[in-house]
């Protein structure tokens, strides 16, 4: 079960002043149960990436598909192939258009042809799953909702399609600390619950430190580092800024702490276990 | 020394959709004073977005005062001098620039307030240049990047002659390159051309180098101080769903465990120090 | 990222960029007359020259231009085609039961289709050489004489500054609105018109709350800069006629003479 990308590139306004190609012979897969996090500046063509991933782009040249069907079909199967990855967009609360979260929410199960009663039970599972009480909130307009909440509701309409690969972008864009800590608390619920693949876009090396086990850094339109993130912070810490990439601030306080001759191993990769390997090194418990 | 914006008693109040009464700022007292560069800080709703447009008289107190220089807001005859005084940079780069050419926005300001056309030019280039923007004026703002958009928004302002800026979280919408070109261009307008700053911000990091941080939380000001007094405040930050730096944080635990660690520790290189 | 070039300002500084608004609104308008005036091969044999000349002249990529007719292409193909099966004339090129392409029809047709064609390139030269704010700066000029009878003019020429300004914004927004929804399943193509116009809905109401944030949130930044409407308002760009200004008025009027010569004066062959 996986999503593979076979020597794709996308060309953006082909044939005209403006032509720019986005990716350039870009191969990948990537397996069900997967958690990937996607970095690279703002016009690295990750964005590219990704929606090539779900067919909502289709390759310029080579091929994306999903266990074997080409994601750019235009057969039944193609589009059920498609339907079976889900993407949340950057700033979703952006695209609610329902009178109640209800009916938003059961916007994508509808479409897939669900009947009533499963769409009810898959609407009130993904309003479970982000943390929102169905009696309080099914009827409500989602316009009257806080930011956060919106993009709660954005966020299970998307989850209502019982997805196996889940496609993320900028999912904690705009939030607070807290409302970011909660998020991906739900995020991480729904993965290690649902087993699905995880494909998140992010700046924050942090987040994809924290969350992500296997790590793709793009440049210029290409995957130029492809790896787990603790290996990859760790062993490529030049390559990751000269590509105006950083490193979580745990690598940075690690280094800092080396500099002063504080003796730590190498494979230091969240804060829990630094300020275990500080309190050891100090004497504390 | 008269303070650039100074608050009594400020309390704002209004009428939400579901016709609930909402107080968004409940008795705020606060003095600005010149050259300053002040971190406001708080969750989603702590109330400093609202703040920021009564800095600006964007929004009228529903009780107590805000003075601009001196002026009350609440006396329409003032209005145009606070806004020419304190100038307002927005969260969303795309929807506060008017023109669909750089210079001509930067311009938008001063136009609106009939400076002489020399003298407008000039204006123009200063402010294009001190955000570091003059080789863009002839460019269209849409495909410039989010750092470059608000820098051209600064540049609006201080084209207008303000030397007050006030930023409602200038960078919640852009990337890490984005987030850096902001912070060091206020810091330097700051430093060089002596612009009081008003920063607001959700992002703790960006709030490590002001003068002093105020934390906000439901319409109040919860505590505020130096960034070393303010991010030393470890719990207090986490139960107002903000966070404090990865360093301050270790010292929290470290102190918890019996280390004896001198204190208004928010940077890496102070917790190494200590540490050694 | 999308494929719409009408209304773009290309920025550049070529001679017909540097010409007054006015000068280039005005020479507009008289170079439509001077497409109206023409009525033979001729006449849009020097047209098209014309045209050559100037986007020449503007230094534009001549393939930018040319887009600009795309999206009315459906409709010059109609006119063309419905010219020559309609059209009545002596020599039938080509006959299948009622319907037949007369010589005449399709000479009235090309030419129908050309000025289309050449209405569409000329007024997009014009938006593609002035920056949206200096293009409604010399309509603002040219409507002031009217404000006497009540035309709003500085009203009428912001509303369009900002028009213009966010249309690439709202067109990149509603591509990603119908990503978005695309992703969820939802399916713009089949059905009857009423099924289809439901299925425009979760376009565009996120679209219509979106302007309309844009729209409260620009409308608080501008304030913030101090916007009062046009009173007491100055200009960095003072509009100012110069002698390249007299050129292009010597030229489009000599447009005018010469095709009205083409159509009216005594026949040269």
């Amino acid at each position: 079960m996986s999503i593979k990308l076979e020597h794709v590139s996308y060309v953006y306004m082909p044939g005209t002043p403006y032509e720019k190609e986005a990716l350039k012979d870009v191969s990948l897969e990537i397996k069900k149960g997967e958690f990937v996090a996607v970095i690279g500046h703002t016009g690295s063509g990750k964005s590219t990436l990704v929606q090539n991933l779900n067919g909502l782009l289709h390759p310029s040249k080579g091929k994306a598909s999903l266990d074997g069907t080409d994601l750019s079909g235009k057969t039944q199967e193609a589009k059920q192939a498609r339907g079976r990855i889900g993407m949340v967009f950057q700033y979703p609360e952006h695209q609610l258009f329902a009178e109640t979260v209800y009916e938003d929410v059961a916007f994508g199960p509808r479409n897939l042809g669900l009947g009533s009663d499963e769409t009810d039970a898959r609407v009130k599972e993904a309003m479970k799953f982000v943390g929102l009480d169905f009696e309080t909130y099914a009827q409500r307009s989602p316009f009257s909702l806080s930011g956060g909440q919106m993009r709660r509701v954005a966020i299970a309409g998307v989850v209502a399609m019982n997805p196996d690969y889940l496609i993320l972008d900028e999912p904690s864009a705009g939030l607070d600390p807290g409302s970011r800590r909660a998020v991906f608390a739900e995020i991480m619920a729904l993965y290690k619950k649902r087993g699905i693949a995880i494909i998140m876009v992010t700046h924050s090396m942090e987040d994809a430190a924290k969350y992500a086990k296997r790590m793709l850094v793009i440049n210029k339109g290409q995957i130029i580092l492809d790896g787990r993130p603790g290996e990859i912070f760790l062993k490529e810490k030049n390559r990751l800024l000269e590509v105006g990439m950083d490193v979580p601030e745990v690598y940075k306080l690690a280094d800092a702490l080396r500099a002063k001759g504080l003796r730590l191993p190498n494979e230091i990769t969240d804060a829990k276990l630094l300020l275990a390997e500080v309190k050891r090194r100090k004497g504390l418990k | 020394m008269e303070p650039v914006i100074e608050t009594q008693g400020l309390k704002h109040i209004y009428i939400d959709a579901d016709n609930n009464q909402v107080t968004a700022l409940d008795g705020i007292d606060l003095q600005i004073m010149p050259g300053e560069f002040v971190a406001v800080i708080g969750a989603n709703g702590s109330g400093k977005s609202t703040l920021a447009r009564h800095f600006n008289a964007l929004l009228l107190p529903t009780e107590g005062s805000v003075k601009v220089h001196g002026l009350d807001t609440l006396d329409e005859n003032n209005l145009w001098r606070i806004r020419q005084d304190t100038g307002m940079v927005f969260q969303n780069p795309d929807n506060q620039i008017v023109a669909a050419i750089v210079e001509e926005d930067v311009a938008f300001g001063p136009e609106n307030i009939g400076v002489p056309t020399e003298e407008l030019r000039k204006r123009v280039e200063d402010a294009l240049q001190a955000v570091d923007m003059l080789d863009y004026r002839e460019h269209a703002p849409h495909l410039l990047s989010g750092g470059q958009k608000q820098r051209v928004a600064i540049a609006g302002t201080l084209a207008l002659g303000s030397n007050c800026i006030v930023l409602d979280e200038p960078t919640a919408m852009l990337d890490p390159k984005g987030r850096k070109e902001i912070l060091d261009t206020m810091h330097k307008l700051n430093r060089e051309q002596h612009i009081t700053v008003v920063y607001i911000t959700h992002f703790m990091t960006e709030a490590l180098l002001a003068d002093r941080v105020i934390v906000m939380s439901k319409g109040k000001i919860e505590f505020q101080g130096t960034p070393k007094e303010v991010f030393s405040r470890v719990d207090e930050l986490e139960k107002l769903g903000l966070e404090a730096p990865l360093s301050a944080k270790f010292a929290f635990e470290l102190r918890k465990s019996g280390a004896k660690l001198p204190p208004g520790i928010i940077t890496n290189e102070e917790l190494a120090a200590a540490l050694a | 990222m999308l494929d719409i070039t009408l209304g773009q300002y290309y920025p550049g500084n070529s001679f017909i960029h540097r010409l007054d608004p006015r000068t280039k609104i005005l020479s507009t308008l008289l170079l439509i007359v001077a497409v109206f005036l023409a009525n033979a091969a001729i006449g849009y044999a020097v047209l098209c020259a014309m045209v050559l000349f100037i986007i020449l002249l503007s230094g534009l990529p001549f393939m930018l231009v040319l887009k600009s007719v795309k999206p009315l292409l459906f409709i010059i193909v109609l006119t063309l085609v419905l010219h020559a099966v309609m059209g009545q004339g002596e020599h039938v090129l080509y006959q299948w039961k009622f319907i037949k392409v007369t010589e005449e029809g399709l000479q009235l047709g090309v030419q129908m289709a050309m000025r289309l064609i050449l209405l569409l390139m000329i007024s997009s030269i014009l938006t593609f050489t002035t920056s949206p704010i200096v293009l409604t700066d010399g309509i603002e000029a040219l409507l002031r004489p009217f404000r006497i009878i009540g035309v709003p003019a500085h009203e009428l020429a912001m509303m369009m500054t900002i028009a213009l300004r966010f249309i690439p914004t709202l067109m990149e927004e509603t591509d990603r609105i119908i990503k978005a929804q695309t992703a969820r399943g939802a399916d713009f193509s089949g059905g009857n018109l009423l099924v289809r116009a439901k299925n425009m809905l979760p376009i565009l109401v996120p679209l219509f709350i979106s302007a309309f944030r844009r729209a409260d949130d620009l409308a608080v930044a501008m304030e913030a800069r101090c916007y009062r409407g046009g009173e007491g308002r100055t200009r960095m760009h003072q509009l100012a006629y110069r002698s390249g200004d007299v050129m292009a008025f010597v030229f489009a009027f000599a447009m005018i003479g010469l095709l009205a010569f083409l159509r009216w004066g005594p026949k040269l062959v």
